[in-house]
């Protein structure tokens, strides 16, 4: 019984893990979507040069004989989140700014184009293959007693608290701040906004970058617990996190958190109950329906009309 | 004016066209597919490396039927739909004879055009049974089946590791999942019960949840079919989860990359691999030479590539011509003497005999042979 438990609670723990990165890059699709209206697909590789941004700087630093891992995370997090957001904002001035008010599928088209135009410019830049780093933060908790024991890795407990810090500073951001009035304000209505005085331009690239430097969290984060990185990841982490962002309600930042924890605990217990060749079934299976029964995700609001 | 130069420039390049066809006129070419990109890149480089050399001294030694060898690389990525792309260029560009594929799920489509094309393929590195099992002419192997390597693990872990409750992963690709059943046939025939098996999808980064899996139901050893790059995130995770079952794997995540991606835990991992050729004392000079260029002549598929290409060198001398169809007889009925030893193709186009090692792995990419 106990030991079921333990089980239970370890595939959570797991679950929650990768969720919760889910919920940092679903947040870019999510907020560039309710602003603009449009996917940013190439937000996926935003994530993956975040990663390949932190791998620089750790390298780097450890050549240096820096040791100190909070001094190595610190300035890998903030060059990550620097890189990834000026990316963030010059995709947006040269790819989606020159196409705004034309067709919806026009900037989707260059988002897709930037997209590929993004990997294999890393493809060029570091090569195709696998990059690694060794295992900066290791060991962690192990609770129970017999047969099976539950681990909470030092790496998973870095994972839930940064994740948690960045999304309560965004939400306090977004509620208290004037800029994230305006980024409200916007959401709601652009035309309206500019027309009181906004400078929606503005808004619209702060979007871009505060998305990105989310990403450039995640890109981090998943970097430290994997290990690896190669120019293509961007694209599958892309996949599950707009996926995250249309089960929790797309347009709706507390929907992307809430959609990438669901969509990260159900793969961990299909995985971890039935078998990890369905985790991907399930979890698409979980999106169509509800999809079906809910067409605006869970938290979404039912008046958008954009594609 | 600007016309004119219009008309110099289209005469200059018909000019260079000509210039083109005349130097390549009396050279075979041969076409080197496989990864040059993509995940398992470095397998491709160790095959452009083996095949290069081939034909390096093959030229050096004054040709074939006095023709040069020409060595043209296309690259696949391991990836099956751009293999059918490589397969129709290489079709389209004329060249009758290639060394390639390199992943089994590569060969196996690409080898469909080859065959209605009549273009002989001598792949070095497919290990897939179903590739020689359907009865195609134009296609061979330069090295040995999973039906050979996966029972010598098979049988290695019966009857040497014995464990309590084996576990057996697999990335659901051919290469893998092929292997995979074949060491469960071959442990539940040598009385041995299966605990779990269950497959993963390749590019995942993410196996706690499986890694939690195992631990509950106890497994002491894991079986896993596929290549590095997933084998060395589960072993990472396997340690940092204190998971410390015994880990093997094929000769497809044998190479130095797992060492950095497992982050050192790769030491003490079993592997089934190929002979070590390069220890062969036939060939010391061969060795000399790659070493000379600075390239590692003991990666996994370097001299099966060189071993190709000098099939097919061979083979055009003995018909002293590039009639696929006389050159594929040719090299059924003939033996071949390669830096993998004297060869033989049997009518699947699979060598008679190859024999698969087991190694233990360590962490810094060296290997000790167990078996």
């Amino acid at each position: 019984m106990l030991e079921a438990f333990l089980y239970f609670i370890q595939q959570l723990l797991n679950g929650l893990t990768i969720g919760s990165t889910y919920a940092l890059i679903a947040i870019g699709y999510t907020m560039v979507y309710g602003i603009i209206g449009m996917i940013n697909f190439a937000h996926g590789e935003i994530y993956m040069i975040g990663t390949y941004a932190s791998f620089v700087v750790i390298a780097g630093l450890t050549m240096l004989g820096i040791e100190y891992v909070p001094i190595i995370l610190g300035c890998a997090l903030i060059v990550a989140m620097i890189v990834s957001s000026s990316f963030g904002w010059a995709i947006e001035r040269t790819a989606y700014r020159p196409l705004r008010g034309k067709h919806r599928l026009i900037p989707l088209i260059s988002a897709i184009g930037m997209s590929i135009f993004l990997q294999n410019y890393m493809v060029l830049g570091q090569g195709a293959r696998d990059v690694a780093i060794p295992p900066i933060i290791t060991g962690g908790w192990s609770f129970g007693g017999g047969d099976f024991q539950a681990t909470l890795s030092y790496m998973q407990l870095v994972i839930f608290v940064v994740t948690f810090v960045s999304m309560y500073a965004l939400s306090e951001f977004i509620s208290k701040s004037r800029m994230g009035r305006a980024c409200r304000a916007v959401a709601e209505d652009l035309k309206m906004a500019s027309l009181l005085g906004i400078n929606t331009n503005r808004v619209i690239s702060l979007t871009f970058v505060i998305g990105a430097a989310l990403a450039a969290v995640a890109g981090l984060l998943l970097g430290l617990y994997y290990g690896i990185a190669n120019p293509h990841i961007g694209f599958i982490a892309g996949l599950k996190a707009f996926t995250a962002a249309v089960l929790g309600g797309i347009g709706s930042i507390p929907g992307a958190m809430l959609g990438g924890l669901i969509l990260g605990v159900t793969e961990s217990f299909t995985a971890g109950y039935f078998s990890s060749e369905y985790k991907d079934v399930v979890s698409f299976s979980l999106l169509v329906l509800i999809l079906l029964f809910r067409p605006t995700g869970l938290l979404g609001k039912p008046d958008v009309e954009k594609i | 004016m600007k016309k004119h130069n219009k008309l110099i420039g289209l005469g200059a390049s018909l000019l260079m066209m000509g210039a083109s066809m005349i130097t390549h006129a009396d050279t075979i070419k041969i076409a080197l597919a496989g990864p040059v990109t993509g995940p398992v890149a470095q397998y491709g480089d160790m095959q452009m490396t083996g095949a290069q050399m081939a034909i390096e001294k093959i030229n050096e030694a004054g040709g074939v039927n006095g023709s040069q060898l020409e060595g043209i690389v296309y690259d696949d990525a391991c990836d099956p739909k751009q293999a059918v792309a490589v397969a129709n260029k290489i079709v389209n560009d004329g060249i009758k004879f290639v060394v390639g594929h390199l992943c089994s799920s590569s060969t196996q489509p690409a080898s469909d055009i080859y065959e209605d094309e009549g273009v002989i393929m001598i792949t070095p590195a497919s290990t897939n049974p179903d590739i020689t099992e359907r009865g195609y002419t134009m296609l061979f192997r330069t090295i040995g089946r999973d039906d050979q390597q996966a029972p010598s693990a098979g049988v290695y872990i019966a009857e040497t590791v014995k464990p309590k409750n084996l576990a057996i992963v697999h990335d659901k690709q051919q290469y893998g999942e092929g292997l995979a059943s074949v060491v469960k046939d071959t442990v539940e025939s040598n009385g041995m019960t299966v605990a779990m098996y269950e497959g993963i999808t390749a590019g995942d980064k993410d196996f706690s949840s499986l890694i939690a899996k195992m631990q509950k139901a106890d497994i002491d050893f894991v079986y896993y079919g596929g290549y590095h790059p997933e084998l060395g995130l589960i072993l990472r995770q396997s340690a940092e989860k204190n998971f410390d079952a015994g880990f093997m794997g094929p000769e497809g995540v044998g190479n130095s990359e797992i060492n950095s991606i497992s982050g050192g835990a790769s030491e003490g991992l079993m592997i089934t691999s190929l002979p070590s050729f390069e220890l062969r004392p036939e060939n010391k000079a061969l060795v000399e030479a790659f070493k000379a260029k600075d390239q590692d002549p003991s990666g996994a598929f370097v001299m099966t590539s060189y071993a190709a290409v000098k099939a097919i060198a061979d083979a055009i001398a003995m018909t002293e011509g590039t009639n696929t169809e006389e050159i594929q007889k040719a090299l059924r009925s003939n033996s071949f003497d390669t830096p993998i030893g004297e060869i033989n193709f049997d009518d699947k186009g699979d060598l008679e005999k190859f024999d698969f090692v087991v190694y233990e792995w360590h962490a810094d990419g060296t290997k000790t042979a167990v078996k």
